[in-house]
C-alpha cells in the first residue's frame, strides 16, 4: 500500500502542503489535478527523489520516509520517459534487471508489444515508443509499488488502449501497487481505485473515483471535473415535507425507518428561477447545485417520467463531437446543459431555437 | 493582428544600422584574424621546417605538451568532483566558491605567477614542504604545471559544471529507483551523459594551459615551454627568429580546435528523451 500523511515538500517556490491520502495494497490510485498543482512533485516525493519537509510515508508496512530511492522497491515512469540516452532500448529495460527479474523483463516487453525494439537506439523511437520503454524498464525489475506520471499521453488511441489494458493486467496479475498521475478523466474513471484531486499542493478530494466524480466536495472540484451545470443559490429544507429517502419509492407520507432516513431531508435548491427539488443532508443557506449533463434527459413532449425535476427550456446552442451532442438551453434565463448521444438528438429533430423539456432525478443533483 | 509595416524613413534608419553593425562586426573578425593569419603565412612553413631542426624548439613543444596534459589531468581528477558539487548544489557557499573560481581569470598572469610564488616558493611553508619531498616547484617542471593548473582549471571546472547542470537530475532518479546507489549512478549515468562537455572543457582547459606565459614565466623561466622561448627569441633576437617559433606555437594550438569542431557537431546526448 501507498500511505502519506501530512507530506510537505518544495520545490523551488512551489509548496506541497499537508498531502495525506492511502491507496490500498495491491489497488490503483489515480492522481488528478491542473497543471502545475504538484502532481509530478507528489511523485517524486513518495519515490524519495524530492526532499521532503514534512510528514510520513509508508510503502506496504514500511516506513520509507527517511530511505533512499534505491531502498524503497518503486518504479517511475515520466510522462517524457528519460530514457538513457547513451543506452539502447534493451539496455535501458534490462538496466535495473537482475538474474530473477530477466523473464519479468521479456514478458512486459512482450505484452507491451515492444519486443522487436531490443537493439534500436532510443532517439530514433517515437514518443509512444519510448513511453512504452520506459514502462517496460520500470515494470521489469517487478516493483511492489509503481509511480506513473501520465505513461501513456504520447501514445495513439489504439495503443494507449492497449497498453492501459496490459498494465491494468500486470497490475493484477503481478500485485504491485500503482500510482498513476493523469488527465484523462476517462482513464482515472477507468484506472483508478481511489482518485486523489490536487491543487496548488494540497489535496480537494480524495475517494472512490465514482464518488470523487459524482460528490465533488467544491463547485471547483466539480468544473474542473467537468461538470457542466454547477448553479450557485439558495437551499430551503422542506420540513413540511416527510422525511424522503433516497433509496427506493415511498409513497407520501409513509414514515422511512430511522437507520435509512439518516438525516436526508427533501430539500428546494432555487437558482434564479429554477427551483430543483432533491434530497441531502444540507441544512438550509447558500449553496452550489452540481448536475452532471448526461444525468439531463431531452424530450419533445413534457414527459410522464418519475424525475422530480422537469423543465421547458429553449435550445440556445446544439453541437455535436463523434457520437456525443451537448445541448446548452435556456430555461427562464438560467443555463441547463444536456448531453446525450447524437442519434438521440437526430431522432429527436432538436434544432437550435426550439422549446424542448428537461427533466432529471432529484438524485442526479449534488450540493456542496 | 497584424503590425502595419515600417514607415519609409523608419526603414531607412533600420538598413543604416545594418550596415554599420555588419561592418563593425568585419572589422572585429579582420583585428582577430589578421595577426595569426600574417603570423602563419610568414612563419608555418619555417615553424614547421624549425620542428625538425630547433632541439631547443622540439624541446619545448614536449615539455608544454607534457606540462599541459599533466596540468590538465589534475584539472580533471580534482575538479571534476567540484564541478558536480557546484552543478548540484544552491546554496550561498556553492555561490561562493564558484565566485572565487572565477578570480584567477581575472587578475593579470604575472599577478597570479608571484601570488604562486608566494605560496610555492622555497621560503614558503608548502614550498619547504614539497622540497624536503624532493619535488622543487620555482624552476622546474612541476612550477610550469602549478601555473598552467593556476590559470586553467577555473575554466574546465566552469565548463565540467555546465555539463553536469544539462544534466537532468531526473536521469539520476530514475536510475535510483532502478536500484543504484549514487556513485553507480554516477557512473553508468551521469558521467557518460556529461563526457562531452567534460571532455570539451578538458581540451580548454589544455589549449589554456598551453598558451600560458605571464605565471610560468615568474615560476619557471627555464626549462622553456613555447610561449616561453618564442618571448626569449624574441628579446635575445628580434622578430625574425621569433616568428617560426611563434607560428609553431599557433600549429600546436589548432590540434584543441579541431578537436573542439569535432565534440561541438556530435549530436546532443543529455536530452530528456
Amino acid at each position: 500500500m501507498i500511505s502519506v500523511r501530512n507530506l510537505g515538500a518544495r520545490v523551488g517556490a512551489f509548496h506541497l502542503r499537508d498531502v495525506s491520502f492511502d491507496v490500498p495494497a495491491g489497488g490503483y490510485g489515480v492522481v488528478i489535478g491542473p497543471a502545475g498543482s504538484g502532481k509530478t512533485t507528489l511523485l517524486e516525493a513518495i519515490a524519495g527523489l524530492t526532499p521532503i519537509v514534512s510528514g510520513d510515508i509508508s510503502l506496504g508496512s514500511r516506513a520509507v520516509t527517511r530511505e533512499p530511492p534505491e531502498d524503497r522497491g518503486i518504479g517511475i515512469v515520466y510522462q517524457h520517459g528519460y530514457l538513457f540516452p547513451h543506452l539502447s532500448v534493451g539496455e535501458n529495460i534490462h538496466y535495473g534487471a537482475t538474474t530473477d527479474t530477466t523473464t519479468s523483463a521479456q514478458e512486459v516487453t512482450r505484452r507491451l508489444g515492444i519486443a522487436d525494439l531490443g537493439d534500436r537506439d532510443v532517439q530514433s523511437l517515437s514518443g509512444g515508443e519510448r513511453q512504452l520503454v520506459a514502462l517496460a524498464r520500470a515494470l521489469a525489475r517487478r516493483p511492489p509499488v509503481v509511480l506513473l506520471d501520465e505513461p501513456f499521453s504520447a501514445l495513439d488511441p489504439k495503443r494507449r488502449a492497449l497498453a492501459r489494458r496490459e498494465v491494468r493486467a500486470l497490475h493484477r496479475e503481478w500485485g504491485f501497487t500503482a500510482l498513476q498521475v493523469t488527465h484523462d478523466f476517462t482513464e482515472a474513471g477507468l484506472l483508478g481505485d481511489v482518485a486523489i484531486l490536487l491543487d496548488a499542493g494540497r489535496v480537494l478530494q480524495c475517494g472512490a473515483p465514482d464518488e470523487v466524480f459524482r460528490r465533488p466536495a467544491t463547485p471547483y472540484i466539480a468544473e474542473f471535473l467537468g461538470a457542466e451545470n454547477v448553479l450557485a443559490g439558495t437551499v430551503r429544507v422542506l420540513r413540511d415535507a416527510p422525511p424522503d429517502f433516497i433509496a427506493g419509492d415511498q409513497s407520501p407520507g409513509t414514515l422511512v425507518p430511522a437507520d435509512l432516513a439518516s438525516g436526508y431531508h427533501a430539500l428546494e435548491f432555487v437558482a434564479g428561477a429554477l427551483k430543483i427539488y432533491t434530497v441531502g443532508n444540507a441544512g438550509s443557506g447558500p449553496a452550489y447545485a452540481v448536475i452532471r449533463a448526461e444525468e439531463v434527459s431531452i424530450a419533445r413532449t413534457a414527459p410522464a417520467t418519475s424525475a422530480r425535476n422537469v423543465f421547458r427550456g429553449r435550445i440556445m446552442e446544439l453541437s455535436t463531437l463523434g457520437a456525443l451532442a451537448r445541448v446548452a438551453l435556456d430555461v427562464d434565463g438560467m443555463p441547463l446543459v444536456a448531453a446525450l448521444t447524437a442519434r438521440s438528438a437526430d431522432e429527436l429533430g432538436l434544432r437550435e431555437g426550439e422549446q424542448v423539456w428537461a427533466s432529471f432525478k432529484a438524485l442526479a443533483v449534488h450540493l456542496c | 493582428m497584424q503590425t502595419a509595416p515600417p514607415t519609409p524613413p523608419r526603414q531607412a534608419v533600420y538598413r543604416v544600422i545594418s550596415v554599420v553593425a555588419a561592418l563593425g562586426s568585419s572589422v572585429l573578425l579582420l583585428f582577430l584574424v589578421a595577426p595569426i593569419a600574417q603570423l602563419v603565412t610568414r612563419g608555418g612553413v619555417s615553424g614547421i621546417r624549425a620542428v625538425g631542426v630547433d632541439a631547443d624548439l622540439r624541446g619545448a613543444l614536449l615539455l608544454t605538451a607534457l606540462t599541459a596534459t599533466g596540468a590538465t589531468l589534475f584539472g580533471i581528477l580534482t575538479g571534476t568532483p567540484l564541478a558536480y558539487f557546484l552543478a548540484r548544489t544552491r546554496s550561498r557557499g556553492a555561490g561562493a566558491i564558484a565566485a572565487v573560481l572565477d578570480l584567477p581569470l581575472l587578475i593579470p598572469h604575472p599577478v597570479a605567477g608571484i601570488a604562486l610564488l608566494l605560496v610555492l616558493g622555497r621560503d614558503s611553508l608548502a614550498g619547504s614542504w614539497l622540497l624536503k619531498a624532493g619535488l622543487g616547484v620555482v624552476g622546474t617542471p612541476l612550477g610550469i604545471i602549478a601555473a598552467m593548473l593556476f590559470v586553467s582549471a577555473p575554466l574546465y571546472v566552469s565548463g565540467a559544471r555546465e555539463a553536469f547542470a544539462r544534466v537532468d537530475r531526473r536521469f539520476e532518479g530514475v536510475a535510483r529507483t532502478l536500484g543504484d546507489k549514487p556513485w553507480r549512478v554516477m557512473r553508468r549515468v551521469t558521467l557518460p551523459l556529461a563526457l562531452r562537455g567534460l571532455v570539451a572543457s578538458g581540451v580548454v582547459m589544455w589549449a589554456r594551459a598551453v598558451s600560458e606565459f605571464g605565471a610560468i614565466v615568474i615560476l619557471t623561466y627555464n626549462p622553456k615551454t613555447v610561449s616561453v622561448l618564442s618571448y626569449d627569441r624574441f628579446t635575445t633576437f628580434g622578430l625574425s627568429e621569433a616568428i617560426p617559433v611563434a607560428a609553431a606555437l599557433v600549429l600546436f594550438a589548432v590540434i584543441p580546435l579541431v578537436v573542439l569542431r569535432l565534440l561541438r557537431y556530435e549530436r546532443r546526448l543529455d536530452q530528456p528523451w
